[in-house]
């Protein structure tokens, strides 16, 4: 009998995504009664807020790899990264994004773009030096997969009625107190409306960041299943992490002399309000889940 | 170390934990059979040699011991110190279960002899399908097996190489699990 030797359906971190997506609809239902609610000027911030959606969708790639100091190049220029996207590309089936090097010592790639035709996928010359080509797969993988699910257009979606929580904070601040003359407790709807606001932009807010966590799981997971080499993506993510939490260097016989005695080490502080926050899910979390993938292919999970 | 012992700055080496050893002999099986992988025909066990006289002695006897017990399986002894200052006792032979009993019988010995905070480790060599060198590192303190895979360049390991080992036999071999952990041996003369 063969043995199953491919990676199943993660169905955890599905259901996961789906959960945070339904919540972020719940929030943003209430917002929008408390809108309705309020009546007046609901029109007013419905046009503004549509337009400032329509601006970010349409140029936030070009604004993002301006900010990067990211410039195209072609495939004189760097051959074997255009060789590496392109066969990433025909193992996706994808259509070839536009390749983007930045200028920077530190090492990082990312991609931008809110569907597989126009996007561009950017690497920086600090991990174009830092990686092998074998990793640099593994991370190019990773922002291709990113390319593949519309992360950037599913974020900013997700992130609009945020937005127009935050518009509508920003609206109250400045114009609280000239509505109190249109009807009776106009005033004190309008605060309200600014109120329920706030709160739906701060939970909202944490909900964006648990799904930017969930996504790169499963970014990290596309990645793998692309190269078939998650060892790969681990190896490259040790490597851009920094010395601290990455494979040592240091001779055993080098490190036994300080740790014989305690072989204690800096206990891993326990990221728990901080992780909240985190657009990225820990280093450690995206090791042990890629081994968990790397146990799957080898039949031994 | 209980609390009691940190206030005081007391210090107790842990002692080796040599039980899980004989998990090496079980995953060779896998190894050979399943994961192309074969015996260099050598392991060593790693110490720190002290200076004192029945240290000295008990590494000879061990010496005597092994080479008489593996006379009939064909291994071979020989030792040689490092940079670091650390005795290596190699051991050499065509039997990859003689080489684990002979591993095992070493560090049993400096146990018995008091010694057993001076081992380090025991490493053993084996070659991939494209009769590359890899290793396996136990650390007698974890009671863990750790893999190592030097690349071409200085002071290069093969990381993913590593990961996908302890992926493959994580079933069979104690293999630590913190990463942070797998210290390298570089220049090993094996």
């Amino acid at each position: 009998m063969a043995r199953k030797t491919s990676f199943g359906r993660d169905r955890g971190l599905e259901a996961r995504m789906v959960l945070t997506l339904f919540l972020l609809g719940l929030v943003y239902a209430v917002l929008i009664g408390a809108l309705i609610a309020s009546g007046a000027g609901a029109a007013i911030i419905a046009i503004a807020a549509g337009g400032l959606f329509l601006l970010q969708f349409l140029t936030s790639d070009k604004i993002a790899l301006l900010s990067m100091g990211a410039r195209e190049v072609s495939p004189q220029d760097y051959p074997q990264l255009h060789a590496i996207v392109e066969r990433l590309c025909v193992q996706a089936n994808l259509p070839k994004p536009h390749v983007a090097v930045a200028q920077t010592a530190m090492p990082n790639a990312f991609a931008v773009g809110r569907s597989p035709r126009n996007a561009t996928v950017c690497a920086t010359t600090g991990i174009l030096d830092l990686l092998t080509p074998v990793e640099l797969e593994a991370v190019l993988g990773h922002e291709l997969t990113h390319v593949q699910n519309r992360d950037v257009m599913v974020m900013t979606i997700a992130s609009f009625f945020a937005s127009i929580a935050s518009f509508i904070v920003q609206i109250g601040f400045w114009f609280g107190g000239a509505f109190d003359d249109e009807r009776e407790g106009g005033a004190l709807s309008f605060m309200a409306v600014v109120l329920i606001s706030a709160i739906v932009y701060v939970v909202s807010w944490l909900l964006l960041q648990a799904l930017s966590r969930y996504r790169e799981f499963a970014a990290d997971r596309g990645s793998a299943i692309l190269t078939g080499r998650p060892s790969a993506l681990i190896s490259a993510l040790l490597k851009i992490s920094g010395s601290m939490q990455t494979v040592p260097r240091q001779d055993l016989r080098a490190a036994s002399g300080e740790l014989a005695a305690f072989y204690i080490f800096p206990p891993k502080a326990k990221q728990t309000v901080a992780s909240l926050f985190a657009t990225h899910p820990p280093l450690e979390a995206r090791i042990a889940a890629l081994q968990r993938l790397e146990a799957q292919l080898q039949g031994t999970a | 170390m209980g609390f009691l012992d940190v206030l005081m700055g007391k210090r107790k080496l842990a002692a080796p934990a040599a039980d899980r050893l004989f998990a090496m002999s079980t995953a060779y099986v896998k190894f050979e059979t399943e994961l192309s992988i074969t015996t260099a025909g050598s392991a060593a066990i790693v110490f720190q040699p002290l200076a004192t006289a029945d240290f000295s002695s008990i590494v000879k006897d061990m010496e005597e011991v092994v080479r008489a017990t593996s006379a009939d399986s064909g291994t071979a002894v020989e030792t040689s110190d490092d940079s670091y200052g650390y005795r290596w006792l190699i051991l050499r032979g065509p039997d990859f279960d003689s080489l684990v009993v002979g591993i095992n019988a070493v560090s049993s010995a400096l146990e018995a002899g008091g010694y057993g905070e001076r081992v380090l480790c025991a490493v053993f060599g084996f070659r991939d399908e494209a009769k590359h060198p890899l290793y396996w590192i136990y650390n007698y303190k974890r009671g863990l097996f750790y893999p190592f895979v030097p690349a071409p360049g200085e002071e290069q390991r093969n990381v993913e190489r590593e990961f996908v080992l302890k992926a493959q036999v994580g079933n069979e071999l104690p293999v630590e699990a913190e990463h942070e952990r797998w210290f390298p041996l570089w220049g090993i003369p094996i």
